[in-house]
């Protein structure tokens, strides 16, 4: 065994190192290149100098402009407020509906989930199309209520209840999913030792289910809240003009005012409050799981 | 506990009529017969189809979302297969923040994606072209070819391609003959989820696209700032019955779901 070339031993998996370095390189790069140093650019350019802002070098005047104005202060509140919101009532539907769709066989639950999909392959335009149709006061919902005299016109688009209907519906099946799965890991074990101790359905839930299905909740409600303040369609179509939110203050800003700087600004308030609050639910979700 | 289960089964579903029903009544209006809209049903028409077949500028942007679909998942199905080959297969350091930083473009918002590009391309001092455009759509589809194959890899059973490579194929031909039909279902999956997620974006798409590299989501917005119809509605439909149709096959023939 001493006649063993130990020498070729290091070398072999230098090899094989390397060249599972060069295969992470090119995706590496790609994110690196085409969306780091441009969210650095970005970055850059909201502590820019701009036709409505005008200052030396760098600085921060773009944001304290942006915070001076009770407008722009109300967008980052709305955005906030229907954030938060929509994220509470897509855990408050999905959870019941994910702990039903728990209980089906696999067979037809697996079925369900496909179903789930549809709206999140369609996206988002398509959708808030159906949305702009069924809201509105001549829509086949409202439509006929309003006609016969039975409802006055609610006019919904155009508020942030239209948007907020509109997210909680982009969101929810992304929640019903990610909770289902936190559920699906719970063993049957427990539940039945629960039950063959006694335990009826309701306390088997708020002692076994519902504490094991925390981490599912959690991480439904960090995607909630992201996509929440992600959207940009259904705040354009639902909310309109009238009730801009970060992202379609962006939008504003280089398709209507011409104003890159106060768009990068904008932007780079939406990137932090994210962190921000992601980060908050995520240490939250370290202390509750430990 | 028959009434818990009859109640259950009924909020259950209500809320799928929530999550369907935006798209099924795209699908009712898009064959009502009456022009102003929206209306109460009169009589089933395909005009509207035959309209859409007949409008240039929908016909020119689904080509062109074709066209960005099919590359940026191309792209984002190779990188993602070479960068999850590289983590599932090797004990790397730092492996965990490289997977982490690789899937990160998902929470950043696309309107901010695109904006950034936005810069890049005037720094550069480029025109908005393809490139651009595509360039934003490989970055946004990526993490989900990603995530598929290492998913896919994390079942394969490494010693198959151990064994190819003691019978003396080298690596590159143990990885074309051995693993990659044994993932060929997470590559076809990643690429048909990317494709299609790339082709319903409008967000990313809104500062990248000029006139000629217009898709189909860009006409649909431009379309939809000055009226709603019908046509839009028959356009609106045949994406959603194109991505259910898509789906249910890629779900039926690879037991895969794109999803969850």
């Amino acid at each position: 065994m001493a006649t063993l070339p130990l020498e070729v031993v290091p070398r072999a998996a230098d090899t094989v190192r390397w060249s599972a370095y060069a295969g992470l390189a090119p995706a590496v790069a790609f994110v690196l290149l085409l969306l780091a140093l441009p969210l650095a650019a970005t970055a850059y350019l909201s502590l820019s100098p701009n036709v409505l802002i005008q200052f030396e070098g760098l600085g921060l005047d773009n944001f304290r402009y942006l915070l001076s104005k009770a407008y722009y202060v109300d967008v980052l509140v709305r955005t906030l407020r229907t954030s938060f919101l929509v994220t509470l009532l897509a855990l408050l539907l999905g959870y019941p509906a994910a702990y039903v769709l728990k209980g089906l066989s696999e067979r037809v639950g697996s079925t369900m989930i496909v179903g789930l999909t549809f709206p999140i392959l369609t996206g988002p335009l398509v959708v808030v199309l159906g949305w702009m149709i069924l809201l509105s006061d001549g829509g086949p919902l409202l439509g006929p209520l309003v006609r016969r005299g039975l409802l006055a016109p609610l006019r919904l688009l155009g508020t942030e209840t239209a948007i907020v209907i509109g997210l909680v519906h982009f969101t929810l099946p992304f929640v019903i999913l990610t909770v289902l799965s936190s559920l699906k890991q719970i063993p049957n074990d427990l539940i039945e030792a629960a039950h063959s101790l006694g335990a009826g359905p309701v306390r088997m839930f708020f002692r076994i289910v519902w504490p094991l299905s925390l981490p599912g909740v959690i991480s439904a409600s960090i995607i909630a809240f992201s996509l929440a303040a992600s959207a940009y369609v259904s705040p354009h179509y639902l909310g309109g003009a009238t009730q801009l939110t970060l992202t379609t203050l962006v939008a504003q800003f280089i398709l209507a005012t011409f104003n890159s700087e106060l768009a990068a600004a904008a932007a780079v308030v939406l990137l932090v409050m994210m962190v921000v609050i992601i980060f908050a639910f995520t240490k939250l979700m370290s202390r509750l799981v430990r | 506990m028959i009434a818990l289960h009859f109640f259950s089964r009924l909020y259950l579903g209500l809320v799928y009529l929530f999550v369907i029903g935006p798209m099924l009544i795209i699908i009712i209006d898009s064959l009502n017969s009456a022009t102003s809209f929206p209306s109460p049903f009169e009589t089933v028409t395909l005009r509207w189809y035959v309209a859409v077949l007949r409008h240039d500028e929908f016909l020119t942007a689904m080509r062109v979302s074709a066209i960005v679909a099919a590359l940026a998942a191309t792209i984002a199905t190779v990188l993602g297969f070479l960068a999850a080959y590289a983590l599932v297969r090797y004990p790397l350091r730092g492996e965990n923040a490289i997977a982490t930083f690789l899937l990160a473009p998902i929470l950043v918002p696309q309107i901010v994606i695109g904006l950034a590009m936005l810069q890049l391309l005037a720094l550069l001092g480029v025109q908005l072209t393809l490139a651009g455009l595509v360039a934003v759509h490989t970055i946004y589809v990526m993490p989900f070819t990603l995530r598929l194959v290492m998913t896919g890899l994390a079942r394969f059973d490494f010693g198959l391609e151990e064994a190819a490579l003691s019978l003396g194929a080298g690596r590159l031909r143990a990885v074309r003959y051995v693993t990659l039909p044994l993932v060929r279902t997470a590559l076809i999956a990643g690429f048909v989820f990317a494709f299609i997620l790339s082709f319903v974006n409008l967000p990313l798409s809104l500062f990248l696209t000029n006139p000629s590299t217009a898709t189909l989501p860009i006409v649909m917005f431009a379309y939809m700032e000055s009226r709603i119809d019908p046509l839009v509605a028959a356009v609106a439909s045949m994406v959603v019955v194109a991505a259910v149709a898509i789906t249910v096959t890629v779900e039926r023939a690879f037991r895969l779901r794109l999803l969850g």
